[in-house]
């Protein structure tokens, strides 16, 4: 009996040291891997970051990186240390330059990141606040050969869900377009060209209140400590901190009071008729593929039918056809209303 | 992007393609779309004539408005699905004896004796014809007439334009449960087939969705087990209440079975979508076709070609194998005691603590491929497990009772309760689907794992309410 309970005993423990010591698959080896790639994340978001800032026209400092890392200032040197060793940045004049080799990974990183969006919003149905969080993941994974494949699956796409160009291999990232919020001029017709994804609180704060890159609208109020921001139908009441996450350009082509005349197809009242504007940039993927398909283009006449006994989903005729859409997708057409047509 | 020096012409053609694209703005899969809208529109118009602008015949518009109104809308739907169920229902009795008279009322002893005669071994006869040829005729008899019925009924029903209204109408709870409208279609014909109306989740274009309605289907009480349903209703929910009340106690039993059913349809939706599912693509869109008058022969063609001779072959398919292992497992005896009796043993305590037995558990396992052969099974095995003699064709042999006293005696011999009955009700409900019906959603999904999530979760969620309910039922 005691022989089996040592025998017991024995196997046990070597399927325990196994379970420790596996070549990559043990415990250790994981561990290890783990701490591995953690170092490799922490060196390519410092490249990262240095690049965007040189690209915006500023300059990386040690102090910027501290907190964009939140790491200690300490800590930030020996990282920069270990970066120059590998020759991928140099300090000039006291200053942090990328090198060719630094260069050409934070670029690789940025286009991975902004490919990987594209493809979670075009593609995935993951909610709309995970796509920066994920491919901040993504981009330390994909090799430059499997960015080039899901480009290529993307239709080489140009710009990423938040208004990004994604820079094409070997081309470089051009700086951030527009200006902030902040700084545009009241009743001035905007477009939003860039809605920055970090930090996370403020980026699903905007989310959450619909405001994407492309929409148009217009500054309605500027105040010290508030803007009233008007967007694609809604207005929103923004703490200028906030605001500052969203980068404008102005347009001329067309005048305030367009922009504010325009309405959604939700709003469409049960024999009522519109006539489709275009499709808000909220709405992405294969959802917009599937209104576009149905005809909801500019210029298509829509006449609001019936609606469900629950009140949703409304049944729109769209040349022809009788399509039921429901409310939020409705939303998301921009119309003109007409007037009743005349029997 | 081969960028290669050795072409330089290639290298300009690619550099002003790029500088072209990005000029640009927005979508180019939007632009190319709205060309193709503003060119077809244009033909349209210089070629289509539209006499009389607003062509569109006031009847429908008047149709629809009454078909999907707050007040008539409902009331409609639940009228014309009665009738069809009733249809379906009272309309298969007659067939249904009709051809299990011929397959076994005739055609059987033919069969039987003559193997007989032929010398051929008894173990050989026992599977190829009790075993085999038995089953299958069942399920032929019991699932060909009310398909044949079903099945044309609800095609009418889709080819006249009144189901995609029913989707609309319904669509609301289906949204709040995270599902689609259109899966009240494909519920309702899994009310008529699983298997049917897992293939009818094809109309549901967006993949999350559909997969929803795959998985839920089977919660869709199907015509196999409503039969189980009436029968454990007659026997032990109506003996419950006094004799004049037994008919609407046993009637609002099986309702509020099916009913029950349904309301996990919507949960089981509701937690998918918001866990498992919840980074698939989902997007929305119902079409509402206008009323057709329906093409009566090709409506009876197809919903009889495609749809009844299709599920009636994969069942058939299924059944042959299942029929041999019935007879194998009465009439393969180890150690003096046959298979399916070791079975039962084995199963026994199991059953007991879900409030069944091990009969039940083993004829669920064994009539994989068809709910209609579950209750003959049931009664070939306990008749088995009891050694009653006098009742029954021998072992592994199906066998019905048509007076439902002696039949309620022969059960409670195996000692059945009424929380058996019950039990058995819930869990006809929910169990795996049939055999026909896993392998048509593997078929549809082409995922093993899919498979096995709307094949496993069924049962767990049958053991755990099965268990739940023999627990009250025991505290009492």
């Amino acid at each position: 009996m005691n022989g089996m309970a040592d025998g017991l005993v024995i196997a046990g423990g070597m399927v325990l040291l196994a379970l420790l010591c596996w070549p990559r698959h043990g415990l250790v080896g994981r561990w290890l891997a783990a701490r591995r790639l953690a170092r490799r994340v922490r060196r390519e978001d410092a490249i990262k970051h240095i690049l965007k800032r040189e690209v915006n026209g500023a300059e990386a400092t040690v102090d910027g990186l501290a907190g964009h890392l939140q790491m200690p200032t300490r800590q930030v040197l020996g990282l920069l240390e270990d970066l120059e060793h590998r020759g991928l940045i140099s300090f000039e004049g006291g200053r942090l330059h990328l090198r060719s080799a630094g260069r050409d990974l934070a670029l690789h990183l940025i286009r991975a990141h902004r490919l990987w969006e594209s493809y979670l919003s075009e593609e995935t149905g993951v909610a709309e606040v995970q796509w920066h969080r994920q491919a901040e993941r993504k981009e330390h994974l994909l090799t430059p050969q499997e960015a080039d494949a899901l480009a290529a699956r993307l239709g080489h796409p140009t710009l990423d869900p938040h208004g990004d160009v994604i820079p094409a291999p070997g081309q470089p990232v051009p700086g951030d377009v527009g200006l902030p919020l902040n700084a545009a001029d009241v009743n001035q017709p905007l477009r939003i060209t860039h809605v920055e994804d970090e930090p996370p609180a403020v980026y699903a704060q905007l989310t959450a209140q619909g405001i994407r890159p492309g929409m148009r609208g217009l500054l309605i109020e500027k105040l010290p400590h508030r803007l009233r921001f008007w967007v694609d139908g809604n207005e929103h009441v923004l703490a200028p901190l906030v605001a500052h996450n969203i980068s404008v350009e102005t347009i001329t082509d067309c005048a305030p009071q367009d922009l504010l005349d325009e309405e959604y197809l939700s709003g469409l009242d049960q024999g009522q008729r519109g006539k489709v504007l275009g499709l808000s940039p909220a709405c992405r993927g294969p959802e917009r593929r599937r209104l576009l398909d149905l005809g909801f283009v500019p210029g298509t006449e829509v006449f609001a039918e019936m609606k469900s006994p629950g009140g949703d989903p409304t049944a729109y005729r769209v040349r022809g056809a009788l399509i039921a859409l429901r409310k939020e997708q409705a939303g998301l057409v921009r119309i003109s209303s007409l007037r009743p047509a005349t029997p | 992007m081969n960028t290669s020096p050795a072409h330089p012409a290639a290298d300009r053609i690619l550099q002003s393609a790029r500088q072209l694209r990005e000029r640009l703005s927005g979508d180019l899969h939007e632009q190319v779309v709205e060309a193709i809208y503003a060119d077809a529109a244009r033909l349209a118009g210089r070629s289509v004539a539209s006499p009389g602008q607003g062509a569109l015949p006031t009847w429908e518009r008047a149709v629809d408005r009454f078909v999907t109104s707050r007040i008539w809308g409902f009331p409609i739907m639940l009228a014309l699905f009665t009738l069809m169920f009733w249809l379906t229902i009272s309309g298969a009795n007659v067939p249904s004896g009709l051809l299990s008279d011929l397959f076994i009322g005739r055609i059987y002893p033919v069969l039987s004796e003559g193997a007989i005669r032929l010398g051929t071994p008894w173990w050989l006869k026992g599977v190829v014809v009790d075993g085999m040829y038995l089953a299958t005729a069942w399920v032929v008899s019991v699932m060909l007439p009310p398909m044949a019925i079903f099945f044309p009924l609800f095609t009418l029903l889709e080819d006249l334009g009144y189901l995609p209204r029913v989707a609309f109408n319904l669509d609301l709870p289906f949204k709040k449960a995270g599902a689609h409208g259109k899966q009240a279609m494909s519920t309702m014909m899994g009310f008529g087939c699983n298997a049917a109306g897992v293939i009818a989740t094809r109309i549901i274009d967006s993949p999350r969705e559909r997969l929803i309605a795959i998985l839920t289907n089977n919660f869709a009480l199907c015509n196999g087990r409503w039969p189980t349903q009436f029968l454990m209703a007659t026997l032990f929910v109506g003996s419950l209440v006094p004799a004049h009340l037994a008919g609407l106690a046993s009637a609002g039993a099986v309702t509020a079975v099916a009913a029950l059913g349904v309301l996990i349809t919507f949960a089981v939706a509701w937690g998918l979508s918001r866990t498992v599912l919840k980074g698939q693509v989902s997007t929305f869109s119902l079409e509402l076709p206008p009323y057709r008058p329906p093409q009566i022969w090709r409506t009876l063609y197809t919903s009889l070609i495609d749809r009844t001779l299709f599920v009636l072959w994969r069942a058939v398919v299924f059944a042959l194998p299942a029929g041999a292992v019935i007879w194998i497992s009465a009439n393969l005896s180890v150690g003096g005691t046959s298979l399916a009796e070791h079975l039962i043993g084995w199963l026994d305590p199991v059953g007991v603590v879900l409030g069944l037995n091990g009969v039940i558990l083993l004829a669920y396992i064994v009539a994989i491929p068809a709910n209609e052969i579950v209750i003959p099974t049931v009664l070939m095995l306990t008749v088995l497990s009891a050694r009653l003699s006098g009742v029954g064709e021998g072992a592994g042999v199906m066998f019905e009772l048509e007076s439902p006293a002696s039949l309620k005696q022969v059960l409670e011999t195996g000692g059945w309760t009424a929380l058996t009955g019950i039990n058995l009700m819930l869990f006809s409900l929910l169990h795996n689907p049939c055999s026909t019906t896993i392998y048509t959603i593997y078929k549809e999904t082409g995922s093993v794992k899919w498979t096995a999530v709307a094949t496993l979760l069924p049962v767990v969620l049958g053991f755990l309410i099965t268990f739940l309910v023999a627990l009250c039922w025991r505290g009492w």
